[in-house]
């Protein structure tokens, strides 16, 4: 069924776009209750759940609100299906209750822009607490960014379990450790816990309006800021739906340079978080040994870029600064030698059977858990998923680079602990390999042209935890007129919710750990 | 394994403290860090294209003074990039606490004498 709204997005012409991972798709106009069982008829096709972003389109065409539900098609491409509503009381059937993966994406876009999915599970407010006034929904085109709402008096209201024995844990938001903040609730009987409610969104610094109305170079700083260690996934998903939107070729030696980028980060995410794990048992000779080892990335990493988490030097159109000849020189002897060291970590570790006992059958998720809530990344392999953009839509140079997909089957913290160590090693190889192939010459392309006001594309990147994508909307005058952020933690903590029950509450932090989802580019 | 605990026990033998000793002795930076932007005051021009490219707004400009303010300055580099004549560029300057949030703001005047 067609709404009355033409769509604004012609489809790009496909020869010279960067890559098939960014990709426009075309926008189907759908009747808003007809969103649930059409994505749901993806799924069942053998589509993924990519994002839900909610949008206002009197900036584009003029009137109403909509939301636009993204799927991947099994083929590699994406649909596209685009509701309009009303200004007034904008409402569509939820489609939670058949895809079950969407569910924070509608309580998201029902804060953010006021459209009410009828018969949301669970209807409580998620990014906006309760300090929030009612009415106020930021991402509104009427809603100055720079007002600040009065403060509401309203108080927060746990979920709630009730029954003889059940008592209710609270953790955070303030924790003991330089971590980021949650409120973890949990509902326990004995040691057991029943029901886990995280409840995050407490850096929620409203990113997604601070670059409307900027240019995409003016964007930049902030959407690779949205986490500290997601820098790189962050800026080649938004310089990948830049290039797309304005028909940008990259240069070669910017396609190889944002591969070896994207591998030093889930290399130096994934030896962190191999320790995190240790320190999630307080074993803390493997803490040191594996916080020794990621030191040595980041200081790697630093002369390479001149930043420890590399920060600026991916931008639109290729890379901001060239790496630095004296870093690359001597990046692959220190990958040689972290190798050794890192074989021989995971080894102590593997061998010893009291951390191992704390690891086995920890915090499980199976596979139709991690298939219906949308896990990505380590979450979905260490639970049988092989889901992996390198492999399953490439871009730029991973075209041309076979990927050894990591996969286990037991869902558990060794599950997940052992996928990062293999993925690590895999990393190492891909990063001698895209310097040894990195070729000389120019790292930035001018952007070819201005795109048309109302043009949409997405683009997307395999990061240490899962893809993170980015949709895009030009404004007439070529600033952004819509950005979203769908990180794969923001995919990934629910699966870790449904982690915890069944386990020992001072498990907890261990099975925090074996997912060590960020929790600002989840709140954004 | 017993060879592991052989390994594990000699280790701290073998291997060499990986911390070094600053602030007695200076850090080791690389060639490519990131510190304070550094203006060249005899190549600046007062072009001012520093002060556009700048993300954060970090940078004025008035005839004579070219200030920057290192509490908003992120140290992405767009400002060295912008410049027409290269008088800027990411210096090695990296011990940036004052008392003051004034103290933060660095003046430099730019129409030095060649």
């Amino acid at each position: 069924m067609a709404e009355p709204f033409a769509t604004s997005d012609p489809l790009p012409d496909s020869t010279g776009a960067p890559s098939a991972t960014a990709s426009a798709g075309t926008v189907e106009w759908v009747a808003p209750d007809a969103l649930g069982p059409r994505v749901a008829d993806l799924i069942a096709e053998g589509g993924r759940f990519v994002m839900l972003v909610g949008l206002d389109e009197r900036s584009v065409s003029g009137a109403g609100l909509a939301v636009e539900a993204v799927v991947g098609r099994p083929d590699g491409g994406l649909a596209r299906l685009r509701a309009g509503l009303p200004l007034e009381e904008p409402s569509y059937a939820s489609i939670s209750p058949l895809v079950p993966a969407a569910h924070w994406d509608e309580r998201e876009v029902k804060d953010l822009f006021g459209i009410v999915p009828r018969g949301l599970p669970d209807p409580r407010r998620l990014v906006l607490h309760e300090r929030w006034p009612r009415g106020y929904h930021p991402l509104r085109k009427d809603v100055p960014a720079a007002v600040r709402p009065p403060d509401a008096e309203r108080h927060f209201v746990p979920f709630d379990v009730r029954g003889e024995g059940v008592y209710q844990l609270p953790v955070g938001p303030i924790h003991a450790g330089v971590i980021e903040p949650g409120h973890f609730r949990f509902s326990a009987i004995g040691e057991r816990v029943l029901h886990l409610d995280a409840r995050l969104f407490f850096v929620h610094r409203g990113l997604e309006k601070l670059v409307e109305g900027r240019s995409f170079g003016a964007a930049l700083p902030i959407v690779e800021r949205a986490c500290g260690v997601c820098t790189v996934t962050h800026a080649v998903a938004y310089s990948q739906a830049v290039e797309l939107l304005t028909r940008t070729t990259i240069p070669p030696r910017a396609r190889w340079a944002r591969v070896l980028l994207a591998e030093l980060e889930r290399l130096y995410n994934h030896v962190g978080d191999l320790g995190n794990i240790c320190a999630g048992i307080g074993f803390q000779p493997a803490v040191s040994r594996f916080g020794w080892l990621k030191e040595r990335l980041l200081r790697a990493n630093d002369a390479l870029t001149g930043h420890r988490y590399l920060t600026g030097v991916v931008a639109p159109g290729g890379l901001a600064t060239d790496l630095d000849p004296d870093g690359l020189a001597v990046l692959p002897e220190t990958l040689d030698a972290i190798g050794l060291e890192l074989a021989s970590a995971v080894r102590s570790i593997v061998r010893s059977e009291g951390v191992m006992g704390r690891f086995h059958g920890t915090g499980v998720v199976s596979a139709d858990t991690a298939t219906a809530l949308g896990a990505l990344g380590v979450a979905a392999k260490a639970s049988g998923l092989g889901l992996d953009l390198r492999r399953d839509r490439p871009a730029g140079a991973y075209e041309e680079l076979e990927i050894a997909l990591v996969t286990a089957s037991t869902g558990d913290v060794a599950a997940r602990f052992h996928v990062r160590a293999q993925e690590a090693h895999e990393s190492l190889r891909l990063v001698r390999e895209a310097a040894r192939r990195l070729p000389p010459g120019a790292i930035v392309a001018p952007l070819a042209t201005t795109p048309l006001a109302g043009d949409s594309v997405l683009g997307a990147a395999e990061g240490p935890r899962g893809a993170s994508w980015i949709w895009l909307r030009a404004a007439a005058d070529g600033t952004i007129d819509r950005l979203h952020l769908r990180s794969a933690s923001f995919a990934n903590w629910p699966v870790v919710a449904a982690a915890v029950p069944g386990n020992l509450v001072p498990d907890f932090p261990l099975i925090n750990k074996s997912f060590e989802l960020c929790y600002a580019c989840t709140d954004r | 394994m017993p060879l592991d605990v052989f390994d594990r026990l000699l280790r701290p033998l073998r291997s060499r403290p990986v911390t070094s000793r600053y602030p007695d002795e200076p850090p080791d930076l690389p060639a490519a860090a990131r510190g304070l932007p550094e203006l060249d005051p005899v190549r600046c021009d007062g072009s001012a294209a520093c002060v556009s490219a700048c993300p954060t707004g970090a940078i004025r400009l008035s005839d004579p003074v070219w200030s920057l303010d290192a509490g908003a300055c992120i140290f992405c580099g767009a400002c060295a990039r912008a410049c027409p004549r290269d008088a800027i560029r990411l210096g090695r300057q990296i011990e940036l606490a004052v008392l003051e949030r004034a103290d933060l703001t660095i003046e430099r005047a730019w129409r030095a004498e060649p």
